[in-house]
């Protein structure tokens, strides 16, 4: 067990050979596993089926759209409820931070709230919304609000008592001191937060998209499904899993661009 | 009573009062879509003394319950050991880290369709999409939490001539039990937002059962007692699990 | 008018079941444009003391009044040095000294052109586009006492703001102060551990006892700084004047009796 315990660490060239020697590994026991017809080709298709079907959906529609068109169309919804998450949970999160009051009325409902998977709302939002957008959006909204409303809250409270006094003794009103020094302090926790929502919430989303089907990528794991096509099911799934690492690149890249503006080197 | 405590208690109140009102006395919210407390208390008695969709609530809880601790105690039981031996061989970790950077960002949910491809509707999808989802989180924290540990300690082991199994045993893994149950707990988060999911696309039993029945007979009430059902059991788990981790983690104040 | 009075001043803090008197019936007065040291040993609530002047917290009986007035809640009249410097870390260094006159609604040429103007009586000019991370901690306080200035407070309250200096710098940023006093005098309530920094800066050092906080004595310095002209010799030649010797061995005597007699709290 070398790695943590001695002073050396291996070499670079040698992790990077063993890093491609896993991964020739994966591909490999897979093409081997589907061609050798040990198990069936409706349960395993090997990866170049996958990549045909995948590639295939980018020109040819599949259940209503092209596999892009589907992604487009799900991104869409999740930039909505995801906008309301944020939009109203950070504000909330920032203003519980700073008066105890609210904190103290709206935390045991928030509690609560918690506990609830997400997912648990689709029925109500499939009773309220119909096949609308709606539907969708309030199950992201659900997903991703949690984390935004927490982070925030630790973020407003991470931010030291010092900085809040000597604005208050500057002549700081409370809307100053929650806008000029709660929110940049609390900003590198914020835009965690946004993080994890962004994550849960296009979880959330997905998961909504396979009970209540209309159209995206959802949809299309589950028309892959009911065809007994699991080439197509998996060719989702990367498109899936894809779209969802890029999303998570994206924040993380505007997460450090900000923690190296606000002055705090992390 | 602390102030804080007073003032989240009156809102609860004021809240439920007014539900209340809107609903059962005023009907200005249409009962059709939006249950009143009346109703729901109506539907839960209904499910725990006759049932509904094929079992009382018992019956339905615990199954999903099952679902949930068996698939929450496989990744467990995979997830730690595979998440620390990546942190402690770096070795290790580059040979696999490739397969898990592939899967990872594919949503646990995502896996449902595949799942029922290839085990049907049965237990064993519900247990193997539960079990992924609960394993990513278990995995990363044991990684970090091995990672993390002050190397001041480590070096204060070999200096007092501790073997490599011992540093081990005896500082890394204790060192990484914190980041260990962040984790956990996270694992089984996970784990019963994936239940219910899972049983909402396809289910013959259990809680997800309930909400989805509740959803296509048009009865809200019926479909919040099913939250609140998944809502209460948990809290209970995540309570268990805390109460393990204080008996395990002693050392450390709370 | 700036003068700062402590009527009656008590203060209890609730501590589990017992309480912890900070403060017992001080009454104190610092006259307009005097400068002020309280010496004490830890816990003796002198910071209480700043704090309920500056009205971060409210006394438990007793009234504090600042220009005559009562201190009701933190104002830009009362500006506070902190040990910790509190300056904004995601501010520039102008925007920092600027941000009390933001508050003002000052509009941004001026108070850009003010901000400047201090930062260059803190001998700091050039840094004004710096973050507070990328300056030393003797530069950051600077720039705080710069942001105090900035908006002409009446009342100037330091809390032991050179503690987490070095030594040198101390010293360094002692003089500074003192300069700067001389230049724009204003009433300053100092608080600080050193013996010999109250002493130097100083026109009054007040000594304050352990929990329950009493005033021991209040030492009047100005005599012998006049005397012996410390404001024409450099710190160190100060030092060793032998009236400041005197002081500084008074003041030690009454702190030494306070750190080993036994406390007469309850707690």
């Amino acid at each position: 067990m070398a790695g943590i315990l001695t002073a050396a660490r291996p070499g670079r060239g040698q992790l990077a050979l063993l890093s491609v020697a896993g991964t020739a590994i994966f591909f490999g026991l897979w093409q081997i596993l589907a061609i050798s017809g040990l198990v069936s080709k409706f349960v395993l298709p090997s990866p170049t089926e996958v990549i045909t079907a995948g590639l295939t959906m980018v020109v040819e529609p599949f259940a209503g759209n092209t596999i892009q068109g589907h992604v487009i169309a799900s991104f869409g919804r999740w930039a909505m409820g995801f906008a309301l998450a944020a939009g109203i949970g950070i504000p909330l999160g920032l203003a519980m931070g700073y008066w105890r009051v609210l904190d103290a009325m709206v935390s045991p409902i928030f509690e609560a709230y918690r506990y609830i998977a997400p997912l648990a709302w689709v029925p109500f939002a499939a009773l309220w919304f119909g096949t609308g957008i709606g539907g969708p959006v309030m199950v992201i909204f659900t997903g991703a609000f949690a984390p935004c409303v927490l982070n925030a809250y630790r973020g407003a409270h991470l931010v030291e008592r010092h900085l809040i006094e000597a604005a208050r003794t500057l002549g700081a009103g409370s809307l100053r001191v929650m806008a000029e020094v709660l929110l940049p302090g609390a900003l590198p926790s914020v835009v965690s937060g946004l993080r994890v929502g962004a994550g849960l919430g296009w979880q959330s989303l997905i998961g909504a998209e396979l009970i209540v089907v209309s159209s995206g990528i959802g949809y299309v794991l589950v028309q892959g499904q009911s065809n007994l096509a699991p080439e197509i099911v998996i060719a989702a799934m990367l498109a899936v899993g894809l779209t969802g690492l890029l999303i998570d690149i994206a924040l993380r890249f505007a997460e450090s661009r900000i923690r190296r503006r606000w002055g705090q080197t992390a | 009573m602390k102030a804080r405590t007073l003032i989240g208690l009156a809102t609860v109140l004021v809240l439920l009062l007014g539900w209340y009102v809107a609903t059962d006395l005023g009907g200005l919210i249409d009962r059709q879509r939006f249950p009143s407390p009346s109703d729901i208390v109506a539907a839960g008695s209904q499910i725990v003394s006759r049932g509904y969709a094929g079992g009382t609530l018992l019956t339905q809880a615990l199954y999903s319950l099952r679902l949930v601790v068996l698939g929450f105690l496989v990744a467990a039981v995979t997830g730690v050991p595979l998440g620390l031996m990546m942190g402690l061989s770096r070795r290790f970790e580059a040979l696999v880290n490739p397969a898990f950077l592939l899967v990872r960002p594919i949503p646990p949910l995502a896996w449902i369709p595949l799942a029922i491809v290839w085990l049907g509707l049965a237990d064993g999808a519900k247990i193997l999409v539960i079990w992924f989802a609960a394993f990513v989180p278990a995995v990363i924290n044991s990684h970090t939490g091995i990672r993390n540990v002050d190397q001041t300690l480590v070096a204060a082991g070999r200096v007092h001539g501790a073997s490599a199994a011992q540093i081990v045993w005896e500082v890394l893994i204790p060192g990484a039990m914190p980041m260990i149950f962040t984790g956990l707990r996270l694992s089984l988060q996970a784990s019963w937002t994936t239940l219910v999911a899972a049983e909402l696309v396809g289910a013959v039993f259990g809680l997800g059962k309930v909400l989805s029945t509740a959803y296509r007979d048009i009865y809200p009430a019926m479909i919040a007692v099913g939250m609140i059902t998944v809502a209460v059991l948990g809290a209970l788990t995540t309570k268990i699990l805390e109460i393990i981790e204080r008996r395990v983690i002693r050392w450390r104040e709370y | 008018m700036s003068e700062i009075v402590f009527e009656g001043i008590s203060k209890v803090f609730p501590r589990g079941g017992a309480a912890f008197t900070a403060l017992s019936d001080v009454s104190l007065g610092i006259p307009d444009k005097q400068f002020l040291a309280i010496v004490g040993p830890s816990g003796c609530g002198k910071t209480t003391l700043l704090r309920m002047a500056a009205g971060l917290e409210a006394p438990s009986s007793g009234i504090v009044r600042v220009g005559g007035r009562p201190v009701n809640g933190p104002g830009a009249d009362r500006a506070v040095v902190f040990q910790q410097f509190a300056l904004f870390p995601w501010k520039t260094v102008r925007e920092n000294i600027a941000f009390g006159l933001k508050c003002k609604g000052m509009p941004r040429a001026k108070r850009d052109e003010l901000a400047l103007h201090y930062l260059e009586l803190m001998g700091m000019s050039g840094t004004e586009d710096n973050y507070p991370h990328q300056l030393s901690g003797g530069m950051q306080q600077r720039v705080a006492i710069a942001r105090s200035y900035a908006i002409e407070p009446q009342v100037l309250l330091m809390d032991e703001p050179f503690g987490s200096l070095d030594a040198q710098t101390r010293t360094l940023m002692q003089e500074e102060l003192i300069r700067i006093s001389r230049v724009n005098p204003r009433t300053v309530l100092f608080i600080t551990h050193g013996v010999e920094e109250a002493v130097y800066l100083a026109d009054r050092v007040v000594v304050l006892t352990r929990s329950p906080g009493r005033i021991t004595e209040i030492i009047d310095v100005r005599p012998v700084r006049e005397a012996e002209g410390w404001d024409r010799l450099a710190s160190e030649e100060a030092l060793e004047m032998p009236g400041f010797g005197h002081l500084r061995a008074r003041i030690w005597r009454l702190l030494r009796q306070e750190m080993q007699a036994p406390s007469t709290d309850q707690t």
